[in-house]
């Protein structure tokens, strides 16, 4: 496979994860805009926006984000995610952008899910925002979750397990680590910021996680923020666990690079093993100081931590398979 | 729907009469479906039938159904705006053109002889020159053509085959086919024929396999084995597709044709020069290229030979290929033999080359570089086509009856000014086929791109081709980019 073709399959997956996660956050806030008071969804909003690392819509920098967001409208900050163009990381955009990544890998892209991502981008592209907010905007993003999961479907039904499919996968579990480490430290940090009263529901996190069924059925309807953290970042059957995402993507480099080929035990490998240790070794009450996310000796704590080491771990999968140097390496 | 139904016993309506009544024939054009009396022709009555049985609301709807499929499937051509990039889907127009088995053989053995005869051109023009020698085309009009490339004089090109892929546009008159142009370099439109084909197979079914149409599926695979037999090792070759990038407007056919090849798609930044062979980047490390299947121009080709500030192919990949490490399809050079000045001279150049008479006519052209040509030319300016050598898309010409007096003399001006550069002939009377065009069935004019490949030791036309439609009533231009469209060729097993 051209290290350009894995980049954009990798690219693609990033873009798709990332389109998904927004529309999965936004869907669970839009729903709470019917009944939830508007200090307690200003909260959320903030949390939105900080877990997604983007600014407020037109505010100025050093504006009170508290305040920020309690006189913006929800229209405007919904829209802000959906379908403004100028922002790169809105669902729009993101979309657009994995599906110019896969008109670059038309020929190795089967036709049934290059045209399920056409199809998709073709259709939020011409739906009206405006329009859509009056009639009921939960359903435009449960919409687009919903053709993302078709999309997987497709990709899952038609596609090879080859290295495109790898790499695809690849930078859709690269995406969901450094996500889901931003998700998870902003609901962590959140209660212990600024001496901030309202705090953000764990339920709510285990919702837009996916995952409140699950929890329910290990810990009952007590939701508690120790076993919610724990259950999100350990448990190896939820696909949106941090060690979820650090084993898949453990598997996918071996597929793509098994030991013994070109490099044995690459450095985008040894960087997932770190990453998966991190994550997985510790036992809850195996440190005196209690698990990981607990310990803020490591800088920005533990979450901040494995975000920053999924960044990396990118660095060096683009550096290993796509941006490599030619020079000296004919074979 | 009506056209899913099996197709109706063949009652047929004359033109100017029910589904038809809109249907206008004009005896200076030849017309694909009817004679000149109105009664269809023998061929087209199946088809006639089934269009008369089927609601222009049932039409209608598959024609938007089709347009649709394109969209989704992102059959799309990329338009090149001042400050945007928009994607585009070409018009298709929902009614198939026939062509019987008897007038195909003709016209593909006439492609095939085209051919032959040009690839022994190039060969020539780029060693000793006897054509140009022995007087059969004028020195200047090859040596002074800016497609003549001096980087490929002398240079042995594998199996002696310069155009592996051509694509010629071909018009009908009532005096049969003739060669409107050769394309010889990169020549696009296949992709077009293909997605037409699927989706018309899906539109009228039953019609399709009731007519006995002979399959383009193949084409790709033919194309494959054509390039892999220019392969100059033992073993199976290795191929890849050179495409400019995505926002060149071909993009979606070069991306079609590598994955239905199941070749790379390569661009100029996945390719690396060493030891004068020529390797792409995978993810696994550099591998060999033996065959490229460039959709590139010349000019960009190598910035080290050709345009030093060209991004879109390769340093070193003609040092690759003429050391005899790569084979480059077409070769470079080839646009010698499809520039519009030469284009006159390819009758003699048959005649000179095989000894045999052609079998396809030309058009007739006169050349404005030669002293009676350019006299000719502004005396009846009023009547003819003008068109730049160089030229193509429909842009830089003149359709002198179409013209006004102010944009003829200003034209005139420009002919003076360089003769050379501009060639006269007569407006064609172009054949028209059955087209649905605001919900009624009308005549338009058509052309027809088919497709010769040339491997190592056989020559194949595809029975089928890119057929392109001014869908202007009255419009002879059939440019994509100037208001025209495509439609299906249907070539018949009987």
């Amino acid at each position: 496979m051209l290290a350009r073709v894995a980049g954009e399959f990798y690219w693609m997956g990033r873009y798709l994860e990332r389109t998904e996660h927004t529309a999965r956050l936004l869907d669970h806030q839009l729903r709470c805009l019917v009944d939830t008071p508007a200090n307690e969804l200003a909260v959320q909003w903030s949390a939105i926006y900080r877990s997604l690392r983007q600014p407020a819509p037109d505010v100025s920098e050093d504006a009170d984000e508290a305040e920020v967001f309690l006189v913006a409208d929800a229209y405007t900050l919904a829209g802000n995610l959906v379908e403004t163009v100028a922002n790169r990381d809105s669902i729009l955009s993101c979309w657009g952008a994995a599906r110019e990544n896969a008109r670059q890998v038309r020929p190795q892209l089967p036709l049934r899910v290059w045209t399920c991502l056409n199809q998709g981008f073709l259709w939020l592209r011409e739906r009206n925002f405006a329009e859509a907010w009056a009639t009921g905007p939960a359903s435009l993003v449960a919409d687009v979750v919903d053709r993302m999961r078709l999309l997987a479907g497709v990709v899952d039904d038609r596609m090879p397990r080859d290295d495109a499919w790898r790499f695809l996968m690849l930078g859709r579990f690269v995406e969901r680590l450094g996500q889901h480490a931003l998700l998870l430290d902003t609901w962590n940090d959140h209660g212990r910021r600024d001496g901030t009263v309202l705090v953000l529901a764990w339920s709510d996190l285990l919702r837009i996680c996916g995952a409140y069924e699950l929890y329910c059925r290990a810990h009952s309807m007590s939701v508690r923020r120790g076993r919610v953290l724990d259950l999100l970042v350990r448990n190896p059957e939820l696909a949106r666990s941090l060690r979820f995402c650090v084993q898949q993507i453990g598997d996918l480099l071996a597929g793509i690079d098994p030991a013994g080929a070109r490099y044995p035990l690459g450095a985008p490998h040894r960087s997932a093993l770190r990453l998966a240790a991190s994550v997985e070794i510790e036992e809850p009450g195996a440190r005196a100081s209690g698990p990981a996310w607990e310990d803020e000796s490591s800088d920005g704590g533990f979450f901040a931590t494995v975000e920053r080491n999924g960044a990396a771990l990118h660095d060096l999968i683009m550096g290993t398979y796509v941006e490599y140097s030619a020079l000296g390496t004919v074979p | 729907m009506g056209a899913y139904r099996a197709a109706p016993d063949p009652v047929c309506e004359r033109a100017g009469s029910g589904a038809f009544r809109e249907y206008k024939l004009d005896s200076a054009f030849y017309d694909e479906m009817f004679r000149d009396d109105g009664e269809p022709r023998q061929m087209s009555r199946r088809l006639n039938a089934t269009l008369a049985a089927t609601p222009p609301e049932d039409l209608s709807i598959l024609q938007a159904g089709v347009a649709r499929r394109f969209l989704h499937e992102g059959i799309t051509f990329t338009v090149l705006g001042k400050r945007e990039v928009t994607e585009q889907i070409i018009p298709i127009d929902c009614v198939p053109r026939l062509v019987g088995s008897a007038e195909w053989d003709h016209l593909e053995r006439g492609l095939k002889q085209r051919l032959h005869a040009l690839n022994l051109f190039i060969r020539d023009v780029y060693h000793e020159a006897r054509c140009v020698r022995a007087g059969v085309v004028p020195p200047d009009l090859v040596f002074g053509c800016p497609q003549y490339r001096m980087e490929m004089r002398g240079l042995k090109v594998p199996h002696d085959v310069y155009v592996s892929v051509c694509g010629t546009d071909v018009v009908r008159t009532h005096d049969g086919f003739a060669v409107l142009e050769d394309n010889l370099r990169v020549p696009s439109g296949v992709s077009y024929m293909l997605a037409c084909r699927a989706a018309m197979k899906g539109a009228f079914p039953a019609l399709y396999r009731e007519c006995g149409v002979r399959e383009v599926s193949s084409y790709a695979r033919r194309l494959y084995a054509t390039l892999a037999s220019l392969g100059l090792g033992s073993g199976e070759p290795r191929v890849a597709l050179l495409t400019p990038g995505r926002y060149n407007s071909a993009y979606y056919e070069h991306a079609f044709l590598a994955g239905e090849m199941g070749v790379e798609l390569v661009e100029g930044r996945d390719l690396v020069v060493r030891d004068a062979a020529l390797y792409a980047r995978t993810a696994a490390g550099l591998r060999r290229i033996d065959v490229l299947y460039r959709r590139v121009d010349d000019d960009f080709l190598d910035p080290v030979v050709f345009r030093s500030d060209s991004v879109l192919g390769a340093a070193g990949i003609f040092h690759a290929y003429r050391a005899g490490n790569l084979v480059l399809a077409n070769a470079p050079g080839t646009g010698v033999a499809d520039d519009k000045s030469l284009y006159a001279y390819v009758p003699r150049i048959i005649r000179w080359f095989l000894d045999e008479e052609p079998i396809l006519a030309n058009v007739d052209t006169r050349l404005c570089r030669e002293p009676e040509g350019l006299a000719y030319t502004l005396d009846h300016l009023h009547e003819v086509v003008v068109k730049e050598v160089g030229g193509s898309g429909g842009y830089g010409m003149l359709i002198g009856p179409h013209a006004s007096a102010s944009e003829r003399a200003e034209f005139a001006d420009r002919i003076r000014a360089n003769p050379a550069n501009y060639i006269s002939q007569p407006v064609l009377a172009l054949s028209r086929a059955g087209c649905f065009v605001d919900g009624r069935l009308e005549p338009r004019h058509v052309d027809l791109r088919p497709f010769v490949l040339q491997g190592r030791d056989e020559q194949h036309v595809v029975p089928g081709g890119l057929c392109r439609v001014a869908l202007r009533r009255g419009s002879l231009v059939v440019n994509s980019s100037q208001g025209g469209g495509c439609k299906d060729l249907w070539v018949l097993k009987a």
